[in-house]
């Protein structure tokens, strides 16, 4: 049993360990990054901030992404219910022109009403994260099989009942695999956070460019595949597995 | 009991249900057949008021249906479509004790109605209480959704083509538990099939329709007797009619006290049908037959001038 459990949570826990190990222990790495930036005076982006930018990163994709689902999933169920139906094409072309919008743009133009910091960034990834997950939702919900509808319906059970036990546990695997790709597309979109001040794992990368340091770049990128890495193996464990 | 009074429904321009007047009373089994289309699923949707009637009045124990609110409503009639729509991430157990969840009975008690359900359809509870719809065999969902249709008890019964699915044994022996159900709780069913066999068996009206109209209804002999059209004619069985009349009329029916002749080898028993009746004749190559009881005793004798209706005098036949 412990056996089974550590062999379907091993790619998440691998993945996991590499991403902390990396964060913490960089130092290590030194000749490696060295042998990729030899002229450079300094190849390791200081220590104590990796972890405290991994922190940072994993913070704001999360709120993002947390408002992106609240809201999309939200929104698609109003659409979906019989007096939002009106709704339904506004909100799908909503969602797609939110990912349509370059979220670099979406950047620029909320500087001047956020200022800089974390919260232009997470406007730009809510946007853009929100077409995922209310496809998919959409998606879910339409996608029911109408005659579990009939009997749900045929059966006397109410609209909030329909919903809770029928429709959204049998939608959840497609909602989940949006709301999986919304959070690691997210996670790699973060890091351009940086060019607005965000302090996260984008900021090794854009000091990396400014600097012509490939070592820095090389730092922050791995960090963000592994993250990336790690939250989508998690995600896949996510679903149960039934017959 | 349920009363409908020309009552209509249209989907856009098309009229799928066209003024139609039916009353099942209670303890009554109405079978609605009828070519594909022709508006029978419509009509049960209407009565348990997934779709709403257009024109007409619908009453259910006298009082119109949009007194009622349609989930109570729906909650108090038994309902089994043909593709059953049980809920798949739902175990077997689950998806009969729906509506007795619904109405809030102590787990206890729905616990104790979905085994004796499962009994009553052969399902071993130890074998399927915790399968999923998905592990189950088309005829094992349908029997699955007939017990979620009978779990609370419903006086009211809608059957959407529940047996479509079955092997002929399983079939018969529902139809068997159907009409014991039906005889013994006296519940009103309305009851869809294209087997008109089944039909015939089971119904106390039977009702025809055809592009959303009823053609005739009435009892299953009157129909096959006195059939009001050709279409009503070919869907009954066409030249097929009278071996679908033996097949509902029972040898007792038909048979004579024993005479003093010497009673044939070949037997049948008394609640045999007059088409089992002519199978034996055929099979044994005989004329007569002996009709016995439950104990194969000797009760009376049939022959094929009997069967054929040729020596009663006056036409006894109801
Ligand atoms: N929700 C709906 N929207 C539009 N048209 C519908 C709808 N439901 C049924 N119809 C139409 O109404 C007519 C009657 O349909 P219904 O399902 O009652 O037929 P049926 O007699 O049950 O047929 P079958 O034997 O194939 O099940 C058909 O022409 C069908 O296309
Ligand atoms: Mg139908």
């Amino acid at each position: 049993m412990s056996m089974a459990l550590l062999t379907r949570w091993s790619a998440p826990l691998v993945w996991l360990g590499l991403l902390l190990a990396l964060a913490v222990g960089g130092e290590w790495l030194e000749p490696l990054l060295r042998w990729s930036e030899p002229e450079a005076r300094r190849v390791l982006y200081p220590q104590a901030d990796l972890l405290t930018l991994l922190l940072r990163h994993v913070q704001v994709v999360a709120i993002a992404s947390g408002l992106a689902v609240v809201i999309g999933v939200g929104a698609a169920i109003l659409v979906t219910r019989p007096g939002g139906r009106d709704f339904l094409p506004l909100v799908a072309q909503f969602a797609s022109m939110g990912q349509t919008f370059p979220p670099v743009a979406v950047l620029a133009l909320a500087v001047p009403v956020l200022g800089f910091g974390t919260w232009p960034i997470i406007v730009a990834l809510l946007l853009y994260g929100l077409l995922p997950i209310v496809r998919n939702t959409l998606a879910g919900l339409e996608g029911l099989d109408p005659a579990i509808e009939e009997a749900a319906r045929g059966m006397g059970m109410g609209g909030g009942q329909r919903l809770w036990q029928v429709e959204l546990p049998l939608a959840a695997p497609i909602i989940l695999a949006g709301i999986r790709t919304s959070v690691t597309v997210n996670i790699a979109t973060a890091a351009l956070g940086a060019t607005v001040g965000a302090s996260n794992l984008g900021a090794p990368i854009i000091a990396g460019i400014v600097n012509g340091n490939t070592a820095y770049i090389l730092q922050g990128a791995v960090l963000i595949g592994l993250l990336a890495l790690a939250v989508d193996s998690l995600f896949s464990r996510l679903l149960p597995a039934r017959q | 009991m349920i009363e409908l009074k020309s009552v209509t429904k249209r989907f856009g321009g098309e009229t799928a249900v066209d003024a139609i007047s039916l009353t099942v009373n209670r303890g009554e089994l109405c079978a609605l057949v009828g070519t594909s289309g022709c508006g029978k699923s419509t009509t049960l949707r209407m009565i348990n008021r997934l779709i709403e009637h257009d024109g007409g009045e619908i009453h259910i124990d006298g009082r119109p249906i949009r007194e009622f609110d349609g989930r109570i409503l729906r909650r108090r009639i038994g309902y089994a479509i043909q593709s059953t729509g049980l809920f798949p991430h739902w175990s077997v157990a689950r998806n009969i004790g729906l509506v007795p969840r619904l109405l809030k009975w102590p787990a206890a008690r729905v616990g104790e109605r979905v085994e004796e359900l499962m009994a009553l359809l052969g399902l071993p509870v130890e074998q399927f209480a915790d399968k999923y719809p998905s592990q189950l065999s088309g005829g094992q969902a349908q029997r699955v959704g007939v017990a979620r249709a009978l779990a609370a008890d419903p006086d009211i019964l809608l059957m959407d083509e529940p047996f479509g699915a079955l092997d002929p044994i399983t079939r018969e022996g529902l139809q068997g538990e159907l009409r014991d159900l039906q005889s013994r709780l006296q519940k009103t069913i309305v009851f869809v099939t294209h087997d008109m066999d089944e039909a015939l068996a089971l119904a106390d009206r039977l009702v025809v329709m055809n592009a959303g109209r009823i053609v005739q209804q009435g009892r299953p002999l009157e129909l096959l007797r006195a059939p009001a059209d050709d279409f009503v004619a070919s869907l009954l069985g066409g030249d097929d009619r009278g071996l679908k009349e033996a097949a509902i009329t029972r040898v007792a029916e038909r048979m004579q006290p024993l005479s003093l002749r010497l009673l044939p080898q070949a037997r049948v028993h008394r609640d045999a049908t007059l088409r089992q009746a002519l199978a034996v004749m055929f099979r044994e190559h005989a004329d007569r037959l002996a009709v016995i009881d439950d104990e194969a005793l000797p009760v009376g004798e049939l022959s094929l001038r009997r069967i054929v209706g040729a020596g009663r005098e006056g036409g006894s036949d109801t």
